[in-house]
């Protein structure tokens, strides 16, 4: 399934790369994530949990940064199981940066996901749906930090997050 | 910690014992535990109604209902429609009308159709279609399956 | 995995309070498949089946009728208790799968597991039914309306029960009628509609729409409606309420249908409902 997004941040197009880039900002923002671990500069551990009515599961997702035209490019692959194998979930992303005058930029990513195994077969087209809103919910998230970071002149919650994630993750 | 519940059926007449876990089905406790497989599975999941069987006089399907709640229960499959070498009416329209090709669905079938006479004992042959929409044949395409129904229900009962 | 089989509802409200990730089995018609699909494990299975007091449909002075959560498919189908604007609960536990499923499955289990394409919830919402929902401490009423809150998401918390529904009398004099469009016999639904309408000298003076399928809720639209009170339910009005309806819609794509699709049918959907309970709105009045 496709998943595509576009949203503005009122923060310059560096800044909203450096947090988009950082996964101590980032993953704050997945809706779901557990945890993560950076395994090197450009591939990182996350644990997502995923939740569908009755259904409640944790993937272990694997992240890979395939190409990075700072700052108005990033092409990534995840791909992550479920504890015991049940299901296996592959995604490829493109994310997008414009600059939009000096304090504004529009972030746009595009990901084709699949899904395979139990959860494969159940409720295709309610996953879809979950996944946009998760995709909404992520925007909020991702703006309403970078902006408050923006606001308070590019001070340091950036940083006070990244600790509070790592001992998270560990 | 996994209850394992003793439970006792009534199936075909004749009581039976097992001891089930709580994921269990009436459809797994039937054919792998109790050996009656004329009850088939099909999809496991409610769809087909190959494992349809008759519980207090209702058609359910064998693998939704959870084996430890059918405690004390009365059961009809397929082996206790007929008495002794005698079909039953259904069966013998069935097998008059060929209604049979592989036969895989014909359990569910027999018994869902069973179940329809006895609540409808003369469906007109649009309450025959609802009454069998829940068993799937993959081969024979109903028209002889209405049929024999219809020919049953001439009949009359059993 | 554990199975209890309490025989009263204080009993399985206390096992499902005491029991991390218990679940309720009631028809098992959605459970057990899920179960069987490897889509879910509870730690122990609370079986309604015994419990006292669960099963039934009573119709009070007052014109309301409850049913308790236990209460089969089949039984709502064939009761005489449900008429005029109620009528369409009825006709829609009717319409619910095959024989065999409506023999198992229970109104408490359909609702609580809340699938946006099924449908006792888009009925349940169009007759502004209430539901009773206890768990150990307390007991509360809630609408239907705000019962359903996501794709398979509910207002129940852990270790709530559905109790009963209740549906109200309603407005005097009004015809209901649900109507679902399937694949096939005993499908879910791609499309459906519930109405309940109430004429004088065929002006329509009180109207009730919900549409299932399209959203993953059912969805009410009172300006939709609006269009419809005070009109004669002629075909402009009725299409005029269904542009309303579409808009407030954001069905899924799947094997039912795309969600153009959805949206495309459902005018004609509402149209059918529309012109079934106003016949049967006429009659009574
Ligand atoms: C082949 C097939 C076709 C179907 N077609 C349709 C259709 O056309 N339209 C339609 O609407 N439905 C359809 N269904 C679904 C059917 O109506 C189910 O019976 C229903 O969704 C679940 O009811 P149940 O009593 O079987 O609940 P269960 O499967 O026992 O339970 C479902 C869920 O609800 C919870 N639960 C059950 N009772 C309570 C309670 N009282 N309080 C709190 N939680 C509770 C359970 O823990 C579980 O999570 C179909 C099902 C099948 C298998
Ligand atoms: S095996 Fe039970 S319905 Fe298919
Ligand atoms: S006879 Fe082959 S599936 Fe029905």
């Amino acid at each position: 399934m496709q998943i595509a997004e576009t949203f503005a941040v009122a923060a310059p197009i560096e800044r909203v790369w450096r947090f988009i880039t950082d996964p101590a900002t980032v993953a704050p923002c997945v809706p779901g994530c557990q945890s993560y671990e950076v395994l090197t500069a450009t591939s990182y551990k996350a644990t997502i949990q995923i939740a569908l009515g009755p259904i409640k599961t944790n993937f272990n997702v694997i992240v890979d940064l395939t190409k990075a035209e700072p700052p108005t490019y990033l092409a990534s692959t995840a791909r992550g199981e479920e504890g015991g194998k049940a299901s296996t979930l592959t995604a490829k992303s493109e994310l997008r940066l414009l600059a939009n005058g000096p304090g504004a930029t529009t972030v746009s990513y595009a990901s084709e996901v699949a899904l395979v195994g139990r959860l494969g077969k159940f409720g295709l087209g309610m996953m879809k749906k979950k996944a946009k809103s998760i995709g909404e919910e992520f925007a909020v998230a991702f703006r309403t930090r970078v902006e408050a970071e923006t606001a308070s002149q590019g001070g340091t919650a950036g940083e006070v997050l990244s600790a509070d994630n790592a001992q998270a993750g560990a | 910690m996994t209850t394992t519940v003793p439970i006792t059926l009534t199936i075909n007449g004749a009581l039976h014992q097992a001891f089930v876990q709580p994921w269990h089905t009436l459809l797994h406790v039937l054919r792998d535990v109790l050996h009656f497989t004329g009850t088939k599975r099909g999809c496991n999941q409610g769809i087909c109604g190959a494992c349809s069987v008759i519980v207090d006089g209702e058609v359910v399907r064998g693998c939704l209902s959870i084996a430890a709640n059918c405690q004390g229960r009365t059961i009809t499959t397929i082996e206790g429609l007929a008495n002794g070498n005698t079909l039953s009416n259904v069966q013998q329209a069935f097998l008059e009308l060929g209604a049979v090709q592989c036969g895989y669905c014909m359990p569910g079938m027999i018994i869902a159709a069973t179940a329809l006479l006895k609540r409808t004992p003369k469906p007109t042959e649009e309450e025959i279609r609802e009454g069998l929409s829940g068993n799937l044949c993959r081969c024979s395409g109903y028209v002889k399956v209405v049929r024999a129904v219809q020919v049953a229900s001439e009949r009359g009962t059993s | 995995m554990k199975f209890y089989q309490p025989t009263t509802l204080k009993q399985a409200l206390k096992v499902l309070a005491n029991e991390d990730d218990a679940r309720c089995l009631a028809g098992g018609a959605t459970l057990v498949a899920m179960m069987n699909a490897n889509l879910l494990a509870p730690s122990a299975l609370v079986s309604l089946s015994a419990v006292k007091g669960l099963a039934g449909i009573t119709r009070r002075k007052n014109g309301s009728v409850t049913i308790g959560a236990m209460t089969r498919h089949q039984a709502v189908a064939d009761t005489a208790a449900l008429d005029g604007g109620q009528r369409l609960v009825r006709e829609a536990a009717a319409l619910i799968g095959h024989p065999a499923i409506r023999n198992m499955g229970t109104i408490g289990g359909s609702i609580s597991h809340a699938d946006p394409a099924a449908d006792y919830p888009t009925a349940l919402v169009t007759a502004n039914a209430t539901v009773t929902i206890e768990n150990s401490r307390a007991k509360r009423e809630i609408d239907a309306q705000n019962f359903f809150t996501g794709y398979l998401e509910t207002a129940l918390e852990p270790g709530d029960i559905v109790v009963a529904v209740s549906i109200p009398a309603g407005v005097a004099g009004a015809g209901s009628a649900y109507e679902k469009f399937a694949r096939v016999q005993g499908d879910f639904a791609t499309v459906s509609a519930g109405v309940v309408l109430a004429l004088e000298k065929g002006v329509c003076r009180h109207a009730r729409i919900a549409v299932g399928g399209c959203a993953a809720t059912p969805i009410r639209v009172a300006a939709a409606e609006a269009k419809l009170v005070g009109s004669r339910l002629q075909d402009s009005a009725v299409a005029a309420a269904g542009v309303l309806l579409a808009a407030a819609c954001d069905p899924i794509d799947d094997f039912r249908g795309s969600s153009e699709y959805r949206l495309m049918i459902l005018p004609t959907i509402l149209a059918r409902a529309v012109s079934k309970a106003r016949v049967r709105a006429e009659t009574v009045s």
